[in-house]
């Protein structure tokens, strides 16, 4: 009866299962879970006493205090050894992180992993070689040879910059610091190219520079600080949605006012202590907003501006801060440089125009009253009675991060928090959420390229979608752990010139075949590749991945990568930089490997053929690759870390991820509970510490002074305000024709480009269709209701898009996921990049709707419609 | 209209209501398969997956949260669980819309007896949270 099989009991873990620790392979939160893996055929009893868990499963478990185990969280896999083992995947009750908490992405872990019995068994098993339109199963030796001879090859002829690459820099997901250490070897020392860009965006660039040059990195507070603050500001982070169990087990029980007791242990003696407000600038009323307002309704404050304002209502809260006379003197005074302190003032809090006179400029644009605005200074920054100052934690993420001018939005953000003494403290902070886990180390300082950062550190970084779409110097190019034509930004226009330009060369392939019949190996097909980037303007594209995404329809050879699980990996979580192993419990499927072995062995090939050459010098450089095991990369990686003997107050010296010491074992030791990041080693003792908090002594500069920058100035008049790609949307009629403001985001329910979740029934029947949010205002005008189906569409595409009716977007404003196996939603979104940082605004664009004819009918019965922000009882 | 579920536990067969009884969006807690299980019935008013009953409408599921075993609460067409938000579809098979449930509220398998209007619970699809199997201990109505 059941749309999809389920089952109602589940094999229990026998006392003598093995337990592995591990990290969730999701989310920024990183949850930590146990891995119970035991032999299928065997299995434990009901006692506690006969089974791994020591639970009393003859009883009812209690709500909240029982380990939480779903059908959802088991799964029959094939151990390293070959043998099939059951496994349940469960939610560590010991992890400070989460506490047993997990969230609907996280309770599938093990339904992602690989079967050859489920729909998992699309995952890559071999090397691919296209050969027309057909990709041919080849072995490692035959498909790393090519490519390490195309590569080669073109660097030779056309030098290094020839080479461009999109790839993963994250953590978790099968990532962590063994592959971004050997991506970083690669590319920056064996191959020395300027043209990388990162996964989810068309540059090699911070998503943050505005904040990492004011002295702080932006993942500065721990967990414990949204369980501490007075007041929590979430600015273009949907938390509920994104960052699930931190947002619930963390902020809702301050919120809810439950952690007094610890706020009264780390306030300082008579400090009042009482139940948190929460303030969210979204444009959308989304479910944290909601959830928010069920609990607290008189705690909660939205801020709902226009579309790419964000700088201009930081900078407006930061002046009524000001003007009230609430900013943290002593703070300022102390801890932040005075000299660029007075560019803030002039050009942030722009204290030559009149206070009434520039709120009304900022209504003007921002749309968000000025009432609102100095409620918002209130709750930030004005004192408690006994005048102790207000413990504030602004987490903000890619609502803001992804838009208009990031450099100055993000810059607006974080220095709020400076003016308000909001660094280094309890319950205090202010920094990314995250989107993913992080785990980043690369040999910046081996790099033969060079390396630059935003426009005021010899940048900005070149576009590499522009690169690739239209620079005939392009010649090769490297996706890996990611999918761009989902998501990158205006990804229409991108895959059309990327699937022209590997279709060229894939056109002289087949004529030099006919012509010359098929080559005889690996070394005859690179030459004639290379022939072939000469002849025409092809590109040559090799595409690492764990499945075939959509990206590597068009590619030349695609690779099967080892994913979560099938190899050890190390990354810290967004919230407290907390270090932890994700252990290995099972085969990769095939011959998939991980990504630091693939990497290795393409260097190692490089360097045997220059060495075959006579070639020294070069190979040299694609030498200390030939890593034999996971620890041995992570280890590698250790070496770019600066001297880490120092003390608490030069953390703020240290990159955030610094590791330098740690090791597989001590990982394993101390298991759930981790190390925080940046890891010192204490001078007196030799110990390896963690940093709780950063910048609690002084921040990242060189004289430990917080930096300020002046923003740019803006006009309050929208068409002078905003940037081409948004104005011609309001010329020639074409506000007439495209009506409404378009934004994206995420679902809880789906992972990113849904590459394992698109296998599951269970998100599948949820999130059958790339969707959008609209509200019933502009519903009705339009004779739309939820479950219709219609075509987006804009000057830069058009997609195809299920409709959810909701008040979630204001009317006027389209909402969509971001994108979807079955179509995305960057079709629409512009090529806007700040021109200080290359980041792009994927976060507006203008959109026309029209509803097509019909329904699905199976859409309609299966998937449910129900308004995903309405918790009212 | 009720299809025969492949179980491989020994469910009991209880009466849960009638049908002259029940009232649209009008929620009937009962237990099953035991007094440990709570679970909730409900007539939808529109037809549901797994509905019995004339109107196809009439359906039945565990009321603890799949996520971590809070009761949940029926309003507005939905289930809703107060301890992290999770909200559930009783129209569509008991599906997360929104929250952090991964796992579908689990269904309760119902038969309408059609001379009588009885509506007896026979059987559960998905897990019940807190348990490692549904049927803890079988019964002397245990349905075989």
């Amino acid at each position: 009866m059941a749309l999809f099989p389920r089952m109602d009991r589940i094999p229990i873990p026998p006392k003598d299962a093995q337990k592995f620790v591990t990290v969730c392979q999701y989310c920024n939160v990183g949850c930590g879970y146990y891995v119970y893996r035991w032999p299928i055929g065997k299995e434990g009893g009901l006692k506690p006493e006969e089974n791994a868990l020591g639970i009393d499963f003859t009883k009812q478990g209690v709500a909240l205090q029982t380990q939480s185990i779903t059908e959802t969280m088991y799964n029959v896999v094939k151990g390293e050894d070959g043998k099939l083992y059951n496994i349940l995947i469960l939610p560590a009750k010991d992890s400070p992180i989460n506490r047993g908490n997990y969230s609907i992405r996280g309770g599938t872990n093990a339904q992602a992993a690989y079967s050859p019995t489920k729909p998992t068994r699309n995952r890559l098993h071999y090397p691919l070689i296209r050969v027309g339109d057909q990709f041919m199963p080849v072995s490692w030796d035959e498909a790393i040879d090519l490519i390490a001879r195309v590569v080669k090859g073109v660097k030779d002829k056309w030098g290094p910059d020839s080479i461009a690459m999109k790839i993963h820099d994250h953590g978790n997901s099968g990532a962590g610091f063994e592959d971004n250490w050997a991506v970083g070897k690669f590319f920056f020392v064996a191959v020395g190219t300027r043209m990388l860009s990162i996964h989810n965006r068309p540059a090699y660039n911070s998503e943050v520079w505005g904040q990492r040059e004011r002295g702080t990195h932006e993942l500065n507070y721990t967990y414990e600080d949204a369980r501490l603050a007075d007041t929590i500001v979430l600015w273009g982070a949907n938390s509920f949605e994104t960052a699930s169990v931190f947002y619930t087990e963390h902020m809702l029980p301050n919120l809810q006012g439950a952690t007094i007791e610890e706020k009264k242990k780390e306030y300082l003696k008579g400090e009042p202590a009482e139940p948190a407000r929460m303030i969210i600038v979204d444009p959308r009323r989304t479910a944290s907003v909601t959830v928010a307002e069920a609990v607290a309704p008189d705690r909660v404050l939205h801020l709902r501006p226009n579309l790419g304002t964000d700088y201009v209502l930081a900078n407006a809260i930061a002046r009524a801060v000001w003007e009230k006379g609430w900013w943290d003197k002593e703070f300022v005074e102390k801890r932040t440089d005075l000299k660029t302190f007075e560019d803030y003032k002039k050009k942030s809090l722009m204290l030559d125009v009149p206070y009434d006179e520039f709120m009304s400029r900022v209504e003007r644009l921002t749309g968000v009253k000025r009432a609102d605005i100095e409620k918002a200074a209130e709750w930030i920054a004005k004192p408690k009675a006994g005048g102790f100052r207000r413990r504030t934690l602004i987490i903000y993420e890619k609502g803001v991060i992804w838009g208009y001018k990031n450099y100055d939005t993000i810059a607006a953000i974080a220095q709020l928090a400076a003016l308000t003494g909001n660094y280094g403290k309890p319950g205090t902070g202010c920094g990314r959420q995250g989107g993913h886990q992080e785990g980043y180390v690369r040999p910046h300082s081996k790099s033969r390229a060079k390396l630059v950062g935003s426009i005021y550190a010899g940048g900005p970084p070149p576009n590499i979608d522009e690169y690739v779409k239209n620079d005939p110097r392009a010649k090769v190019y490297f996706v890996a752990g990611t999918d761009p034509y989902l998501s990158t930004p205006n990804s229409q226009a991108y895959k059309k010139r990327v699937h022209e330009r590997t279709l060229a060369l894939t056109r002289y392939l087949s004529e030099q075949a006919k012509l010359a019949g098929e080559p005889s190996g690996s070394e005859e097909r690179a030459k004639r590749i290379l022939e072939g980037l000469e002849k025409t303007d092809g590109l040559f594209m090799v595409v690492i991945n764990m499945y075939e995404i959509e990206t590597a329809r068009d590619a030349h050879v695609i690779l099967p990568a080892a994913g979560w699980g099938e190899t050890p990996t190390t990354h810290i979580n967004c919230n407290s930089r907390l270090l932890r192993i994700a252990d290995q419990f099972m085969a990769p499927p095939g011959e998939a490997k991980p990504d630091w072995w693939i990497w290795g062995r393409i260097a190692t090939r490089m360097k045997e053929l220059y060495e075959a050459e006579g070639n020294r010098e070069e190979a040299k450089y694609c030498a200390g690759m030939d890593w034999k095991s996971a620890e041995e990369v992570f280890l590698d990686g250790a070496s770019e870390f600066p001297n880490n003997r120092v003390s608490e107050a030069d953390e703020a010296m240290l990159p955030a991820e610094c590791y330098k010491g740690v090791t597989y074992e001590y990982l394993r030791k101390v298991g759930q509970k981790g190390i925080q990041t940046p890891v010192r080693i204490d001078p007196k003792t030799g110990e390896l510490v963690g940093t709780k908090r950063r910048y609690v002594h002084k921040f990242g500069t060189p004289d430990g002074k917080f930096k300020w920058y002046g923003t740019d100035p803006w006009d309050p008049d929208p068409m002078k305000f905003y940037p081409p790609q948004i104005t011609k949307y309001f010329k020639d009629g074409n506000d007439k024709k495209f009506p409404f403001w378009f934004t994206n985001g995420r679902s809880q329910i789906i992972w990113q480009t849904g590459y394992n979740d698109r296998y599951l029934p269970e998100k599948v029947y949820t999130i059958p269709l790339p969707y959008i949010e609209m509200n019933p205002e502009d519903a009705k005008r339009l004779g739309i209701k939820s479950g219709d189906i219609v075509e987006v569409y804009n000057l830069e595409g058009n997609a195809i898009a299920l409709v959810y009716v909701n008040d979630a977007p204001p009317p006027g404003t389209i909402y969509g996921i971001m994108y979807h196996w079955k179509g995305s939603l960057n079709h629409l979104t512009t090529d806007y990049t700040d021109p200080k940082t290359t980041i792009p605004w994927y976060k507006a664009s203008r959109v026309a709707v029209r509803k097509l004819k019909g329904n699905l009918q199976d859409v309609l019965k299966n998937t449910s419609l129900l308004p995903i922000n309405d918790f009212k009882t | 209209e009720l299809v025969k579920a492949l179980t491989s536990q020994p469910y009991p067969r209880v009466k849960v209501a009638n049908i002259r009884n029940l009232r649209v969006g009008e929620p009937v807690s009962f237990n099953y398969p035991d007094e440990h299980s709570p679970a909730v019935l409900i007539k939808l008013g529109e037809r549901a997956y797994g509905g019995v009953g004339p109107d196809g409408d009439i359906v039945a599921f565990s009321s603890l949260c799949t996520h971590m075993g809070c009761p949940v609460s029926y309003s507005k067409k939905r289930f809703v669980c107060a301890c992290h938000y999770s909200m559930f579809d009783p129209a569509k098979n008991g599906q997360t819309y929104q929250g952090h449930a991964s796992e579908w509220l689990p269904q309760i398998i119902l038969r309408f007896e059609p001379s009588t209007g009885d509506i007896y619970a026979e059987g559960v699809e998905g897990l019940i949270w807190g348990r490692v199997r549904n049927v803890l201990k079988a019964t002397k109505t245990t349905k075989k």
